[in-house]
């Protein structure tokens, strides 16, 4: 997939900043042509994801980030940290509410990811522009 | 930088209702638990959680929710949840809470 572009956004670990992570990819989800219901379920996941990584906080990094790939058919939006202990972080006991969540809104999911430079990645299917 | 969750209550016969507006997130989580929590404790009536300026509301605050049912039970009192708007009705339905809860249009 060709990605067009990349927009990144880091944040403290603390809780008054998530807004902002919910505010950036409502824009960016809106800005490529997503319907309002969708920018909403996008916002809703980001966010669940910044609060986990929040409650757990970092002994090393005072800042996470958000990558958000905006794709011809999909935005992907990815996250990062250089505290690599918060990847594979979520728990279906403590954290069952967050992943249903998650899960339920994005298409894809990868509470792992498999690329050893993000956490974390979620995307997001643009319907009816591909 | 976040947008406040503003808690307001007032008393109806035999019960207590919760007027929220604003978004209940990480940052306003604990906040909604004290006041939810005290008003159970104090009161010890069905509360009403009226969401209808209730723009927000993520896991955190759902689980603030989900224990204040549980100890709403202890007294064998219950929760109704009013006006929530369609976003957040939906996370209600993502994750089975809405079966837990009395939810009223």
């Amino acid at each position: 997939m060709e990605t067009t572009d990349i927009i990144e956004l880091s944040l403290p670990f603390k809780p008054e900043y998530v807004s902002i992570a919910r505010l950036t990819s409502s824009a960016v989800a809106s800005r490529i042509g997503f319907d309002i219901e969708t920018v909403e379920d996008i916002k809703v996941a980001v966010s669940e994801v910044c609060t986990k990584y929040i409650k757990k906080g970092s002994n090393c990094a005072n800042h996470y980030k958000l990558i958000f790939k905006v794709f011809k058919d999909c935005l992907e939006i990815s996250f990062d940290c250089q505290d690599k202990t918060l990847k594979c972080i979520f728990s279906q006991e403590d954290d069952g509410l967050a992943i249903s969540i998650i899960n339920a809104l994005m298409d894809e999911v990868k509470l792992c990811s498999e690329d050893e430079n993000y956490l974390l990645n979620m995307s997001k299917k643009l319907e009816g522009k591909v | 930088m976040s947008e406040d969750l503003v808690i307001k209550n007032e008393c109806l016969n035999d019960k207590v209702i919760v007027i929220l507006s604003g978004e209940a997130d990480i940052y306003t989580s604990s906040q909604l638990k004290d006041k939810l929590y005290e008003l159970i404790d104090k009161n010890k009536t069905d509360i009403i959680i009226d969401c209808n300026e209730l723009s927000y509301i993520d896991s955190t605050g759902l689980g603030v929710f989900a224990g204040a049912l549980k100890k709403a039970g202890q007294y064998n009192k219950s929760i109704y949840i009013r006006g929530l708007k369609s976003n957040i009705k939906k996370l209600f339905t993502i994750t089975g809470l809405d079966r837990l809860f009395i939810i009223e249009e």
